[in-house]
């Protein structure tokens, strides 16, 4: 192999990777439109959005303050943060204690646990709407955020995803707190949970997210639009808003700010946590 | 943890790691660690789900206290020999096709060339996942706005360069691919960020080997990255076909099913004959019959994952 | 008040989190001066005109907060308004079609209006035009307040029609009432507008082409279903007879064979047809459009001495309450009342009011060419009983397509008669959920 070649080689792999990132930017550009242009009409004017042009004289933040003032955005806002901050809770709480249990407990019918806590990963959660709507009536709890949040809790990738992150911590941690006569409760409280970290980041980003995100159910459970998720409100009333386009976009806009601060916070956490679980709603 | 072994977390997850036979006596405290999940579990999950399955073999009535008559497989039945039934069921696959290859393909080229670019990485990945983050709704209402006949940013290019912009989600045979495109936006960027994680795993020392021998990048990527990236692609695919499967916002809020019962998918059929019709026996049935769709496709993806972990 | 528990919301994101697990349903706290919450699924020009209305109640009842949404039209409505009963977070007061209210009532979702209630607000039978009013009540209790009549209508477009001579001297329609004379106004239409005579939507619609079977179909005394809608009773020879009708006029060019809802008031927008039939609320968009035109009941054409017309009302109910008690009932009374002292308004967007005194009054005979069609109202057909039927339901939409499949020339009359039929007798098989 002569220098010569493989100089040649390398200006052939500079090149390559410059189409590589040429392709790729205006691929990025692109994706990026349709977020841009909700924004350009957001803040034009209700009348100039009827003129397909990227620019407008008179910018304004006024459909924004007249969503804010107008709709009941701000509560469903308020409903969303705290239905998900509920269920990521919970799946955090209640997945890790289980899976702690699996991972560290010897007791009988272990696997039979296991396998049914398994199985749940395999029914979709939309098949259940109608049998839950029904649970949920009989028992009262229709147009509660209990409802919307508690079949949302009992995740079982959560399960996994602690089981696994447990199964890879060494078991001489806590066998020096067991010969002590710690409990299994302080042993997971004390020693566990706080190395888990980026596990518990996982379930409670993911969990958090898909509770925000999700329509099917809060649609049907939440039929009143003063405690509306976000996402429920802006499908069923959007109506309100007509053909005023500046508005609409601005109230697109507004239901997309939570979320998209979340991933801008925890962004390593949540690639890193897609990547390694490979969870989706 | 990777996703390749999340791609079969089941067999491992219980052989790994067989902690010491004890003495008995963790019973106790083991089932209160179990109760709280377990209890939710049982009361929102298992039990609803045999209810639901109750619940086919009767006419229950949503405005009616009870099961209602018994109907044997009358709902089952009624599905499947109705077009109402196999439409929507269709509709489902259609997408379905429409959406998983772009998705699958697309995804995958755009992290092949993020992989080779060293700088400004985070850019890619904001304007690919972010889309990915935003409610179904607020998706729908940014692409019910670039589709709008007349106004619609799509239709201004589209005639800006001389084409004739059909409608896009009021025409019938348009409606499905517009919403497969809006899709497509929405969630491009999940398969971007599993394949660009499966990307680096493959080890940079099998490029620098194969660059010694004198392989360009295309046959680098043929024969080092692809097939490093098998397990990623089946569970990319099988993800993407189930999630793709169980779609329902997209029409629900763009075209609430039509033009036409077009775009009618089959949770919206379930939420239709359910909760606007008040059959909710016959929604169960449906549901059922959804279940073991979704369950046929589980069982295809475990056979493939079983076959490639014989072949490695 | 909303302004403040909005700023006190906007607090911090925890406040929001508390303030709203305190309000999460567990205890909605109702104060019966405070909120009257109100339901409607009106865009468009009837939006506008109710949003007036509303306006009108908000000035003159500041002790009331007034909560009014608007849903989406059609089956998502009735849903969210059915889901939103069974989960004891009803609306107090929420619009219903009158062929959509009678299975909420036999749902058991609505209240019943007793006669003692209904008097202490001047709502008597006897202010209320006897066709809605009558087909409101079930078992003879009143659950549904009628406030209009939409019958399907004809608008014609008065430059199109003078210039064909369809116009007498005064300027008013000849009559069409006559399979015949129809067709022949069609074709004279056609020759001037060098395009259609008439429009009506069919592509993708779900309703408009029941509307213009079933106008002519009941003209003939066809009724299509029986017995709470258990029964399909088509009969054959009439619908054959209306649908070769209507076939006629496509195929002949009188008409357009394919053309969806925004087309069809396109076409007469721009002149391109001479008739446009459709439900009287259109007219807000062809004033907007300033266009020369006009409106009159649909057509007798088949019906000889005996009118009848496809048509609908606007009710309003009371979806039932958790905790109704005396006062509530009579705010959102007195809220249905005020509604009703509007008619006027709802009028001008096309609508024939259902109330009497504004009905019979000088003022509505003078509002052209509102009054025009006032008299169809009387020969209100409405879409036959059945839990699967009334405006915009699935037995719309059966019919629509197999209707719709014969205006385009894609089906014969009797295959589209024999579609109706088991498209329909499944559904009427189906045990009523209600």
């Amino acid at each position: 192999m002569t220098t010569m070649t493989s100089m040649s080689i390398d200006t052939r792999m500079k090149l390559f990777n410059r189409i590589c990132a040429g392709v790729l930017i205006a691929f990025a550009l692109l994706w990026l439109v349709p977020l841009a242009w909700a924004f350009d009409t957001a803040i034009k004017p209700n009348e100039e959005t009827t003129k397909t042009t990227w620019w407008t004289d008179n910018p304004t933040f006024s459909a924004f303050s007249r969503i804010i003032n107008e709709t009941d955005i701000i509560r469903w806002f308020g409903s969303s943060l705290f239905i998900a901050t509920l269920t990521a809770f919970g799946a955090v709480l209640t997945g890790s204690l289980a899976a702690f249990a699996l991972s560290r407990m010897r007791f009988r019918y272990r696997n039979v646990v296991f396998w049914v806590v398994l199985a749940g990963i395999m029914v979709p959660s939309q098949v259940l709407i109608v049998p839950q709507f029904r649970e949920m009536d009989s028992i009262g709890l229709l147009n509660t955020f209990w409802a919307v949040s508690l079949p949302q809790i009992p995740t079982a990738i959560a399960v996994f995803i602690f089981k696994q992150f447990f199964d890879g911590l060494p078991k001489e941690l806590e066998e020096v707190a067991r010969l002590d006569g710690a409990s299994f409760l302080r042993i997971y409280a004390r020693i566990i949970m706080p190395l888990a970290r980026p596990a518990v980041a996982a379930v409670a980003i993911f969990t958090f997210v898909s509770s925000w995100n999700d329509l099917l159910w809060p649609l049907l459970v939440l039929s009143n639009p003063d405690n509306m998720t976000m996402p429920v409100g802006l499908a069923t009333v959007q109506g309100t808003f007509g053909i005023r386009y500046a508005d609409t976009m601005a109230s697109a806009l507004l239901g997309a700010v939570p979320l998209v601060a979340v991933f801008l916070l925890f962004q390593r956490n949540i690639v890193e946590g897609i990547a390694g679980s490979g969870l989706k709603g | 943890m990777t996703a390749s072994q999340t791609a079969l977390p089941t067999r491992q997850a219980i052989d790994d790691d067989p902690p010491p036979p004890r003495p008995r006596g963790q019973g106790l405290p083991a089932a209160g660690f179990l109760t709280p999940f377990l209890l939710l579990y049982v009361l929102f999950i298992a039990g609803p789900a045999l209810y639901g399955l109750v619940m086919s073999f009767f006419d229950t009535s949503m405005v009616k206290p009870g099961l209602s008559g018994f109907a044997g497989f009358g709902n089952y039945a009624e599905a499947l020999q109705s077009a109402d039934f196999w439409s929507p069921l269709w509709h489902t696959i259609w997408f379905t096709i429409l959406t998983t290859p772009p998705l699958i393909v697309l995804a995958l080229v755009l992290a092949l060339l993020a992989d080779r670019v060293k700088h400004g990485r985070w850019f890619f990945r904001l304007a690919f996942f972010v889309p990915y983050v935003l409610p179904s709704a607020v998706v729908a209402l940014i692409w019910m706005w670039l589709y709008t006949p007349g106004l619609g940013l799509i239709e201004t290019a589209l005639t800006k360069i001389g084409l004739t912009s059909p409608n896009w989600l009021g025409d019938p045979g348009w409606a499905m691919p517009s919403l497969a495109v809006t899709t497509l936006w929405w969630t491009l960027g999940f398969n971007f960020v599993l394949f660009l994680a499966g990307l680096q795993e493959v080890p940079r020392e099998l490029y620098e080997a194969s660059s010694m021998d004198g392989a360009g990048p295309w046959q680098q990527i043929r024969s080092i990255t692809l097939p490093m990236l098998g397990r990623t692609l089946t569970l990319v695919a099988v993800l993407q076909v189930i999630a793709s499967l169980k779609v329902f916002d997209q029409m629900y809020i763009m075209t609430s099913g039509g033009p036409n019962f077009a775009t009618r998918s089959v949770l919206q059929y379930v939420y239709d004959s359910g909760f606007t019709n008040f059959r909710i026996g016959y929604a169960s049935a449906v549901s059922m019959l959804f279940f073991l769709v979704v369950l046929a496709v589980s069982a295809v993806w475990f056979a493939i994952v079983r076959r490639q972990e014989k072949e490695v | 008040m909303a302004l403040t528990r909005r700023a006190l919301l906007g607090g911090t994101a925890a406040a929001a989190a508390l303030g709203l697990a305190g309000c999460s349903g567990l205890t909605p706290g109702r104060d019966p001066g405070g909120t009257l919450s109100f339901w409607n699924l009106f865009g468009g020009g009837d939006g506008l005109r109710l949003t007036q209305m509303l306006d009108a109640y908000r000035a003159a009842n500041r002790g009331v907060n007034l909560e009014a949404v608007t849903l989406a039209w059609g089956n998502p409505y009735y849903t969210k308004l059915s889901l939103a009963t069974l989960g004891d977070k009803p609306p107090d007061v929420a619009v219903s079609h009158l062929t959509r209210a009678k299975t909420l009532i036999s749902a058991g979702l609505l209240e019943e209006l007793k006669p003692e209630d209904l008097a202490r607000h001047g709502l008597d039978a006897a202010n209320f035009t006897a066709r809605p009013w009558e087909a409101g009540l079930v078992d003879g209790k009143a659950y549904a307040i009628p406030i209009d009549t939409h019958p399907f209508v004809m608008f014609y477009n008065t430059d199109i029609c003078q210039k064909a001579g369809l116009l007498d001297t005064a300027g008013a329609l000849l009559p069409l009432d006559t399979p015949e004379k129809f067709t022949e106004a069609m074709k004279k239409a056609k020759d001037v507008t060098k395009a259609y005579g008439g429009v009506v939507a069919i592509d993708n619609d779900v309703a408009s082409p029941w509307r213009i079977y079933q106008s002519l179909y009941s003209q003939l005394g066809g009724e299509t279903l029986a017995d709470e809608g258990t029964k399909v009773v088509i009969d054959e020879a009439r619908a054959t007879q209306a649908l070769s009708f209507l076939q006629g006029l496509t195929r002949d060019g009188l008409m357009p064979g394919s053309i969806d809802y925004q087309g069809a008031i396109a076409t007469f927008a721009n002149g391109q047809s001479g008739f446009y039939f459709q439900g009287e609320w259109e007219i807000s968009t062809f004033q907007t459009a300033k266009l020369p035109f006009s409106m009159t009941s649909f057509p007798n054409i088949f019906g000889g001495g005996k009118y009848a017309v496809q048509a609908d009302s606007h009710t309003l109910v009371i979806p039932k309450q958790p905790d109704q008690d005396q006062a509530n009932l009579d705010r959102s009374l007195a809220f249905i009342r005020f509604l009703l002292d509007q008619s006027k308004t709802w009028a001008e967007g096309g609508h024939v009011p259902a109330w009497k005194p504004f009905l019979d009054s000088p003022e509505y005979k003078a509002m052209t060419p509102q009054s025009n069609y006032a008299a169809a109202a009387d020969g209100a057909v409405y879409d036959p009983d059945g839990w699967y039927s009334g405006s915009g339901s699935n037995f719309e939409i059966v019919t629509s397509a197999a209707i719709g499949s014969v205006l385009a020339g894609r089906a014969a009359p009797a295959a589209a008669v024999a579609q109706m039929r088991s498209d329909l007798t499944s559904l009427a098989k189906t045990a009523s959920p209600v």
